[in-house]
């Protein structure tokens, strides 16, 4: 067991007692578990994979990090579905927070009737599971020519997103001040200029983490990307990398983990890079 | 409290609508063409969400509500309840529901526990941010990849066998993944691993709207540590908790991914849930009315947790 690592120095009262060193010993027995399973990933991924005997590792052991992730890119064909889910996540997340506001300013803003209707209308996909979508999706894909098509992945991913961008954009939209918009309205500014220069400009950090959400989403789904796509340029990351699991006693471990952490590399990055962004966006209002 | 976590709420459907200046007084001709024209611009900007929302969700869910009183035949009939009857006897499906029961528990219990402490634990901040970084850290990663990390732990030549033999503990190194209901409780804990992170941060954000007075104030009464989170900072973490709870029983009912890829629902089906009986149901055992029953059971539970929780939140002292 690890002593504790450096009492904290900014409070000079704070000395050991019973309980403080409880706790911090419970904090590192918890990250050093949870730490387990990602230290593994990563040593295992830079085993190069001639040298992998058949067991795990549980120190570094030579780099083939890139080797590995090469093989994955080339002979598991990742790097065509990365390029797709990157095309998907980008444009269909664009394509839905741009539906997605116009819908939330029509609804909060405009004098527009039943709002509570078409708020529970949008809002209700969210609350459905993917799975009671997908044959009927399957079937009036496979008749209209959308069935592994890249438009049609579009299109399906583009609806997925909306609801819940509409729910934050919605709840954002709610946290402006009427007054700008009713100025702008009392000057005789259209409603779609007031929307695209006052609106748009307002709303932007929000746009952004629904935009940041709706990537990831899309980029990690694997459902959709089972379902509707088969070939191997159509199909998704996450489709591409469960097959190269499927694959797993052929390629050898450090290539499906070198893999794993390819696919999870820019949802990561934009992650932690959008940390401090969201959280502030989770306080900002109120 | 919670300014933030509001942000969260199901909104009260239009709060706006009563405040807005009523244009039902006395309207002149020309302002009636100009709420006309108001109208059709509303509507301009409702329709592509409403349509593609519509056309891609909606409607297929209704034609699966539909679909799901036909049977499986070649020349598919009425079915009545027939689909829903299989439920009850049928092993694959009974077992599915037991799964799912599992997931629910397992996917509410651990995170609710373990964000929570864990949140407590690094809230000071200084070098326990390291250990927030490291729960959180998974919670970036898809199912999939989670999935591939797991199953590296987990298969039978894994790293969990091998460190037991190496601790002489060969009793225990089994086919983690090979039996039930082993395999589907070490699946639930690799969804743990995953989706703590979610819980934490929320937690975090919970104890950052704390009012730091009413800490004062405790402190000022004597009460400390243990009597003071109990007391006073647990309380006010009530809606954040709601919160947390829903989430992570939405989210564990609709778990598909990580089952998918670790063991397909297998071996023998012993460890799907409702989400993957659906799609082995439908798309390789070709049941699509069996499969359509399973999806609008999974449906049905889906929507009453989210409206239990849903609800919680509307209620006026919902905090």
């Amino acid at each position: 067991m690890p002593t504790i690592p450096g009492t904290p120095r900014r409070a000079p009262r704070t000395r050991p007692t019973p309980g403080r060193i409880l706790r911090n010993t419970t904090l590192v027995v918890i990250s050093l578990v949870w730490a387990l399973p990602t230290w593994l990933l990563l040593v295992n991924a830079m085993v190069p994979a001639a040298d992998y005997g058949g067991a795990p590792h549980w120190w570094p052991q030579g780099f083939g990090l890139f080797d590995n992730m090469s093989q994955a890119w080339t002979k598991a064909d990742l790097g065509p579905s990365m390029g797709n889910s990157l095309l998907y996540a980008v444009t269909s997340a664009a394509a839905a927070i741009v539906v997605a506001t116009t819908a939330a300013f029509a609804t909060v803003i405009m004098p527009v009737k039943h709002k509570t209707l078409w708020f529970w209308l949008i809002y209700s996909g969210t609350l459905l599971p993917l799975q009671v979508f997908l044959r009927p999706l399957f079937l009036a894909y496979a008749d209209t020519g959308l069935y592994d098509a890249q438009f049609g992945l579009f299109l399906v991913y583009v609806a997925i997103a909306i609801p819940f961008a509409y729910f934050i954009m919605r709840n954002f939209a709610l946290t402006l001040a009427p007054e700008i918009i009713e100025a702008a309205r009392m000057d005789g500014a259209s409603w779609w200029r007031v929307f695209w220069q006052i609106h748009v400009p307002l709303s932007r950090s929000a746009m952004v983490a629904a935009f940041v959400f709706q990537f990831v989403a899309v980029w990690n789904d694997l459902l959709f990307g089972i379902t509707l796509s088969t070939s191997k340029n159509i199909r998704p990351v996450m489709a591409a990398l469960a097959e190269l699991q499927g694959n797993y006693s052929n390629v050898g471990p450090p290539v499906v983990l070198g893999g794993a952490l390819l696919v999870s590399l820019p949802t990561v990055v934009l992650f932690f890079s959008a940390q401090r962004f969201f959280v502030s966006s989770l306080k900002l209002h109120g | 409290m919670s300014s933030s976590l509001d942000q969260r709420k199901p909104p009260l459907p239009g709060p706006r609508t009563s405040s807005k200046p009523g244009p039902a007084d006395s309207p002149p001709p020309r302002r009636s063409a100009r709420r006309l024209r108001d109208r059709l611009a509303g509507a301009g900007f409702l329709a592509p969400a409403v349509l593609l929302v519509s056309t891609l969700l909606l409607l297929p869910f209704a034609t699966t509500v539909y679909r799901s009183f036909f049977d499986d035949r070649r020349v598919s009939g009425f079915a009545g309840l027939d689909n829903y009857a299989l439920f009850l006897n049928d092993p694959v499906l009974t077992r599915s529901i037991q799964n799912t029961l599992m997931w629910v528990v397992g996917t509410v219990v651990l995170p609710l526990l373990l964000g929570l402490a864990i949140a407590v634990l690094t809230h000071g901040g200084g070098w326990s941010r390291a250990a927030r970084l490291v729960v959180v850290l998974p919670y970036a990663l898809s199912g999939s990849a989670v999935a591939v990390v797991w199953n590296f732990v987990l298969t039978t030549d894994g790293a969990a066998n091998q460190a037991l033999r190496a601790f002489g503990m060969d009793a225990f190194a089994q086919g983690w993944l090979l039996e039930w209901p082993g395999n589907t409780l070490v699946m639930i804990l690799a969804n743990t691993w995953q989706s703590a992170g979610v819980a934490v941060i929320l937690f975090l954000v919970g104890l950052q709207t704390i009012p730091p007075e009413t800490l004062e104030a405790a402190s000022l009464d004597g009460a400390s540590g243990w009597r003071r989170f109990w007391f006073v900072v647990l309380p006010q973490l009530r809606t954040v908790s709601v919160i947390v709870v829903g989430i992570s029983l939405v989210n564990g009912l609709k778990s598909f991914d990580l089952i998918w890829v670790l063991t397909q629902g297998g071996p023998g089906r012993e460890s799907e849930t409702l989400a993957v009986s659906m799609y082995q149901e439908t798309f390789l055992a070709l049941h699509p009315g069996a499969g359509a029953a399973v999806a609008v059971v999974l449906t049905t539970i889906v929507l009453f947790t989210s409206w239990l929780y849903l609800r919680r939140q509307l209620t006026p002292k919902g905090n």
